[in-house]
């Protein structure tokens, strides 16, 4: 028993070291790449192009259902706790910047994207291509982290912010056609409770859990095992890994922040 | 204007295939039945191992509804009504769906995998071979399993979630725990329960089916499996937030429509 609690223990603290070691020397590496004038911009404009562009669609999709679904129940909270609903557009809004729009964009990245890092990374060193790179005396951290680090952080920021637009205009949109609204009233409501400092949250948020997804990735990515499980594997640790990591994240974000 | 074509061609596609898929599951399960050792196997596999990531990941969504509710009844003075106000949100609609996200990784995902790793490594062409039929031994009680597994570590994953508000309001936010509790009865009514139940059902349904059609349809090597896993993944959550506003309307259309009043 004792035996099993501190391997466990064990493992987990070196699993933990060796995930922020990745971070740590991706972070190096992008120092060095900028520093040295060899930015791979090739690479990281490609990988951006796959990583935020191609994603936007389904994004933008699925952002505005939540939006919608956000804004009929939250009227309805505030139905029944406060007896009315005409501070839901200033409730709503500030929750959506503050909590909800980061994470339920960076939870669909992680699937989209994370996965799909990923399943790449896997299949590449299953195939042996990692050590070909290695061989040709390049290092995998600088070609393959670094250009999806920024890709991905850029696609994170970026696109939390397109979901706050969502946000407030499928707001508006369910407000004025459903809850009786009409649409200035809604702006009004909204800015009476909407700070900068919310903007600023979303945003930390946003870039923080952006760092996190490919870490996260490549972590699980370059530790595949061989074989066509191997490659399953890891791609269904990366998803879950990142999930909880944006999880824990986001409390810790959330409880530094609550006083501000 | 072509790549717009291609997608709704895919997703027609897509769509028959998966419904065709469940439909001969069904059909299969129901005609030969499930043995049931094999399924007990299956939801340990796909159930009691997920369930420490569940439950961590239904205790923080508790807590972080708790803060930022508070943030916001803070400003207008309201914090009292803070334990029904977060524990309706977390078993009305945002519990659910952030629960069913986490577990589209760790089951919806993970069967995928398994099951996309056996068709590109032949496995379900062996068992054809023995002249069984793969969608009855190896597809139907994994279906199954992640049905009812799914379901059952949603409810978990939200009594969970109660559980963190309340620790958490009585913790950092300063407000007394009996009081926190004394409110949730007054706030939270059966229909609400209801609704996040059959949420929680229909979520492990969309979880079960998408990721068996997923990873039964896998082509392709390595990659293949990779790509089956991403595609159920992001099909999961997608599909997911899409049900979860259609069933937050219905629910309310009810609600309204057959007048349950208090209930």
């Amino acid at each position: 028993m004792i035996e099993a609690v501190g391997s466990f223990a064990i493992q987990s603290a070196r699993s933990v070291w060796e995930f922020v070691e990745l971070g740590l020397s991706t972070a190096r590496a992008f120092w060095r790449q900028l520093f040295k004038r060899r930015f791979r911009w090739n690479e990281t404009v490609h990988q951006t192009y796959d990583i935020a562009v191609l994603s936007l669609p389904v994004m933008v999709f699925s952002l505005t259902f939540v939006s919608l679904m956000f804004t009929i129940e939250f009227s309805f909270h505030m139905k029944l706790v406060l007896g009315q609903d005409s501070l839901v557009p200033a409730f709503s809004t500030v929750f959506m910047l503050r909590e909800f729009g980061p994470v339920v964009t960076c939870f669909l990245l992680t699937s989209r994207v994370g996965a799909a890092i990923a399943a790449e990374v896997a299949t590449m060193k299953v195939t042996d291509q990692i050590d070909a790179l290695k061989i040709l005396a390049i290092d995998p951290i600088e070609y393959l982290a670094v250009p999806r680090w920024i890709a991905c952080v850029f696609a994170c920021v970026s696109i939390s912010l397109v979901s706050v637009g969502i946000a407030i205009l499928g707001g508006a949109l369910i407000a004025s056609l459903k809850l009786g609204y009409s649409t200035g009233q809604y702006f009004n409501s909204m800015f009476t409770f909407t700070r900068f400092v919310d903007f600023q949250e979303c945003f930390l948020k946003a870039f923080v859990f952006g760092s996190l997804i490919p870490i996260a990735a490549l972590y699980h990515g370059f530790r595949a095992r061989y074989g066509a499980e191997g490659v399953g594997e890891a791609t269904t640790r990366a998803v879950v890994s990142g999930f909880l990591l944006i999880f824990i994240a986001d409390f810790l974000l959330t409880y530094l922040l609550y006083r501000v | 204007m072509k790549w717009i074509k291609q997608m709704a061609t895919d997703w027609i596609v897509d769509l028959g295939g998966a419904t065709l898929f469940a439909w001969e599951s069904v059909g299969t399960g129901l005609r030969r039945g499930v043995r049931l050792s094999n399924l007990v196997d299956q939801m340990y596999q796909v159930g009691v191992k997920s369930l420490p990531t569940t439950i961590t990941a239904g205790a923080f969504v508790g807590a972080i509804l708790a803060i930022q509710l508070n943030v916001q009844l803070r400003d207008y003075g309201a914090q009292a009504v803070l334990g029904g106000l977060a524990t309706s949100t977390t078993i009305r609609n945002i519990g659910p769906v952030l629960i069913a996200f986490m577990l589209s990784g760790k089951v919806g995902a993970y069967t995928a995998a398994e099951l996309g790793s056996m068709r590109v490594t032949e496995q379900m062409d062996a068992v054809r071979c023995l002249g069984a039929n793969p969608i009855e031994f190896i597809v139907v009680p994994r279906l199954l399993a992640v049905i009812l597994s799914s379901f059952c570590l949603l409810v978990i994953g939200l009594m969970v979630g109660i559980a963190g508000g309340i620790v958490i309001s009585h913790l950092v936010l300063s407000i007394n725990a009996i009081e926190y509790v004394q409110k949730i009865p007054r706030y939270v009514s059966l229909w609400s329960v209801g609704t996040g139940m059959v949420k929680s059902f229909v979520f492990g349904i969309v979880i079960g089916v998408i990721c068996c059609y997923r990873g039964y349809t896998a082509s392709g090597g390595a990659a293949g499996v990779g790509r089956a896993v991403r595609q159920a993944a992001v099909e999961i959550l997608v599909l997911i937030i899409v049900l979860d506003f259609t069933l937050s309307s219905l629910s309310e259309f009810l609600h309204a429509f057959l007048r349950v009043g208090q209930l």
